[in-house]
């Protein structure tokens, strides 16, 4: 039998159907050969009619059980899955009308198996609405055949009927002749007929039950809704209807359709500010950003000193302040990044001389779409909006707020809300109390108090105002965890603090309360928040800021203290990079101190990895398969990396150091758990570790079932269950992935991708 | 899909896919075809809420009607029955009507409401009406860095 490449042609899978096929049809034949002439003659030629309008529909129904997609999925796009990569489980809950059902990961089609869908072995595709696969007609029954087949059981009891009705009678009608031809071929079809009757009617009637209470075969010889509830009934008739009278549905796997190309041309449109956007025009007499950038740098001197001198806590705030702002500022595509971090200060210390006008903050609220220019200058204002926030308790600096500057920025609805709510409320600020703790004193405030304002600012915020800003307020404000990043900065302050260029950062945490505040929520917190825990990658490559702890909550610090080790990891791997040339010598001096484990030396031998440049992490992925450990053991050993070899030394103890590793990195999102060991480590390679912490701790649940477990046993799942484990993306077999961009995972969930 | 992105890279060079954006099905009511009207984080600063919400709620809406249980679709099994299926080697099926609909209509957006922004949607069959997968490419003449990692890129 010839083998080919992709699937191997197995000639004994036909053999059940060209039974099946050659039965009903042979039989079929005979009947209408020996038996139908004389009944025609004896009874009506309605008989032939009748039996040949069964039969055809038997034949009909038949082919299409056989030759019909089911309603098979295709792959996932490489793209699709590594979103859910090794750390997502093996299981994903749904609510179906109200009911929790469970889907599962498919290792092979790499996707979360749609409710009702089942892998099927034997075609090795998932299947839509799967019912069982049928060897009879050599084919899965799913969504889309479902009908057919269960018209042709329909159909083959009443035509099997039919058939030995009339053979009866004819045999009845001949008994003296019973050794004719016609009558003991008439005879032997109807054994045939009597023979797969009992299968057929049984079939037929346990799919008429599946029918009415709306299950699939699958579903009831697993038992999934036994004793339970079935979401997916439609009642009894609306079952019956669903099955006999639905549309057909389309082809999921069709030949790929010539599309007309579209032409990407860059730079591309913004969204109009909606209702979730603010824009705020700062009007200036016509200095544009960069001297505001420019500014931003040199003002940091001089307040330097007396802004660490009274708010000690504000320069750490503020520079992560600088982070995330910075993340966000790149996220829309700015090229804020590039500014310092270093500890800032308000550059409307600085800006004052320059401007003499006041700013004319012109505030389009919520509900107005503004189409917002594209420039460069949300950085700058962003950035600026970080010196404010270092301002913060400084506000006798009367004369910054009448810098009056032109900047069109948009930036997430929480920052121009906060903004311009803080700028409104300056300037209200100062036609009402002019005896609060922030001497904002503005000479100008009809200009901003002209500008229309819905929504953003209520007289609620007036009040939210009046509470005194103080270091207190900055220290005990709480942060919400929604924030995420944002939360570095708890403190901060009331809505007192009027600056017209409110931190965003201060926003953001005031979120909560100032949606208290503010009548219509314009922003969320928690967007903002998501937004920049997203960013918290882009994080990585600032410098370090001098962040201090003291009232950072501790979901803050331990995001923070992860971070940390990532970077020092990273640049203790960049370091190694080049020191390991070989990596006994490695071994050495890393995992053995570390771990203070034996080095077998014999359990690196010098092959070459599995899979190409990403076998760095491939040792990883080996440490929860100990099938696989021999196999790995070789990529392992090619390993030039520190981390890699640390990996190998858990390696050799068999995975046992591996848990313990495991769980002290273990990342909340994780459902691994790990068997306790002795193995003792050292913190400085901990962070090493933390790399391989995710892929140790995926690969170290078996029992779990993440959704490595399914690739094990597998050739080319092996290696790919491999790749998955280190995370690396694409195993040998797919090929698309860059072969020198190393994905590192991060304990926070995150992943960093390295160039290799 | 492939194709097509291969199409976009070679038509504009300038234009780099930064990330994917999923949007999964909705399965709250059972296994119709219905997917999620959740507003991607990621597409917060591409494109407008309510362009992107428009957009799904007609996809959502050609799907339903593309397995309603009524007078066409008791017609096509009758018809298809009498005829022993060959009708469906003639005909299209409703189903496949309803389908080619919905990709002009992707088509027709894609060219006129996201590929300026910068977005591309995928129709969804291509991906087994499992995802609508929408591509986000950032010019690459700029300096940014976007959220091109892959840990940016959720679904939700």
């Amino acid at each position: 039998m010839p083998n080919s490449v992709g699937k191997r042609f197995k000639p004994t899978k036909y053999i059940p159907v060209s039974t099946a096929a050659t039965l009903l049809v042979g039989s079929t034949t005979l009947f209408f050969v020996f038996t139908c002439p004389w009944l025609t003659k004896a009874i009506s030629p309605a008989v032939l009619l009748y039996n040949g309008i069964v039969f055809l529909f038997v034949l009909a129904n038949f082919s299409m059980a056989t030759f019909m997609d089911p309603g098979v999925f295709p792959r996932a796009d490489e793209d699709e899955d590594k979103d859910d990569d090794f750390r997502a489980p093996l299981y994903k809950n749904v609510e179906i009308k109200g009911i929790q059902v469970r889907m599962k990961w498919c290792a092979t089609c790499h996707f979360y198996r749609p409710p009702r869908c089942s892998h099927c072995s034997v075609c090795d595709n998932c299947v839509e609405e799967f019912d069982h696969h049928c060897p009879w007609v050599n084919n899965c029954i799913g969504r889309r055949n479902y009908r057919y087949f269960f018209l042709f059981l329909l159909s083959l009891s009443v035509h099997m009927v039919g058939v030995f009705s009339f053979g009866l009678l004819f045999v009845l009608h001949h008994l003296e002749t019973l050794s004719a031809l016609h009558t003991t071929v008439t005879l032997v079809v109807m054994c045939v007929t009597g023979l797969f009757f009992i299968p057929v009617m049984g079939l037929t009637g346990f799919h008429m039950v599946l029918v009415t209470r709306g299950r699939t075969t699958n579903e009831q010889v697993t038992g999934k809704f036994r004793g339970g509830v079935n979401p997916f009934t439609r009642g009894c008739c609306g079952n019956v209807k669903h099955v006999l009278c639905s549309p057909l549905a389309a082809r999921y796997i069709t030949d790929p359709r010539k599309k007309l190309p579209i032409t990407l041309n860059p730079p591309f449109l913004r969204p109009d500010l909606s209702y979730r956007h603010v824009r705020v025009k700062v009007s200036d007499n016509g200095i544009h950003s960069s001297i505001l950038q420019s500014k931003s740098k040199t003002s940091l001197d001089g307040v330097d000193d007396k802004s660490v001198d009274t708010q000690p806590p504000l320069p750490p705030k503020a520079d992560r302040y600088n982070q995330l702002k910075s993340q966000l500022t790149s996220s829309e595509g700015n090229s804020l990044s590039g500014k310092p971090t270093s500890p800032s200060t308000p550059a409307m210390y600085k800006y004052r001389p320059y401007f003499g006008t006041m700013p004319k903050v012109h505030y389009h609220v919520t509900g107005e779409k503004i189409v917002m220019s594209e420039n460069g200058k949300p950085s700058a204002v962003l950035e600026e909006r970080g010196h404010d926030y270092r301002s913060e308790p400084n506000l006798d600096m009367p004369d910054y707020r009448s810098a009056p500057l032109h900047r069109t920025y948009q930036s997430s609805p929480f920052q121009l809300d906060s903004f311009s709510t803080t700028s409104r409320l300056f300037s209200l600020k100062q036609a009402v109390n002019g005896a609060d703790q922030m001497p904002l004193g503005v000479s100008k405030p009809e200009t901003v108090t002209s500008t229309p304002h819905k929504g953003v600012f209520s007289p609620g915020m007036l009040s939210g105002r009046n509470s005194s800003l103080s270091y207190d307020s900055l220290l005990t404000h709480s942060v919400t965890p929604s924030v995420g990043e944002c939360a570095a900065h708890p403190g901060v302050p009331s809505m007192g603090f009027h600056s017209p260029y409110l931190p965003t950062k201060m926003c953001h945490v005031r979120g909560p309360e100032l949606q208290r505040h503010i009548g219509p929520p314009s922003y969320s917190p928690v967007h903002v928040g998501v937004m920049y825990g997203r960013q918290s990658p882009l994080s990585r490559d600032r410098d370090p800021s001098p962040v201090r702890y003291d009232n950072l909550s501790k979901t803050i610090m331990a995001s923070i203290q992860e971070r940390k080790e990532l970077e020092e990891r990273e640049k203790l791997m960049h370091r190694h990079a080049q020191a390991y040339a070989n990596d006994s010598g490695v071994f050495d001096t890393c995992s053995g101190a570390a771990y203070g484990l034996p080095r077998g030396t014999g359990s690196r031998e010098p092959t070459p990895p599995v899979c190409g440049s990403r076998d760095n992490l491939m040792g990883v992925g080996v440490v929860g398969y100990a099938p696989r450990t021999p196999v790995l053991h070789s990529s392992a050993s090619s390993l030039s990396r520190a981390p890699r070899t640390s990996t190998t030394s858990l390696h050799t103890d068999a995975g046992g150091v591996s848990r313990t590793a495991e769980r002290q990195y273990r990342s909340p999102v994780r459902q691994t758990h790990h068997s306790p060991t002795a193995v003792p480590r050292s913190p400085t390679y901990t962070h090493q570790k933390v790399t391989f912490i995710s892929a140790l701790e995926r690969a170290d649940s078996p029992h779990l079932g993440t959704r490595e477990d399914l690739c094990q046993g597998k050739v080319n799942g092996q290696l790919k269950g491999q790749a998955r484990d280190c995370h690396l993306g694409t195993p040998s077999g797919t090929p698309s992935r860059h072969a020198n961009v190393k994905k590192v995972t991060g304990v926070g969930g995150t992943t960093y991708e390295i160039s290799v | 899909m492939a194709t097509e992105f291969h199409n976009l890279q070679e038509l504009h060079h300038s234009a780099s896919l930064a990330t994917k954006v999923f949007i999964q099905r909705d399965y709250r009511d059972g296994t119709i075809c219905k997917f999620q009207t959740k507003f991607p984080t990621e597409l917060d600063s591409r494109i407008e809420k309510s362009l992107f919400e428009e957009t799904l709620k007609t996809l959502n809406c050609y799907y339903a009607e593309t397995e309603k249980i009524g007078g066409q679709s008791y017609l096509e099994g009758c018809l298809a029955c009498a005829t022993a299926y060959i009708i469906f080697l003639c005909m299209e099926t409703p189903y496949e009507k309803i389908l080619k609909k919905i990709s002009m209509y992707i088509q027709e957006h894609n060219e006129k409401i996201y590929a300026p922004r910068g977005l591309l949607l995928t129709d969804p069959i291509e991906r087994g009406m499992r995802v609508i997968e929408i591509s986000i490419f950032e010019d690459s003449g700029s300096t940014s860095s976007s959220g091109s990692s892959p840990s940016s890129s959720t679904a939700q």
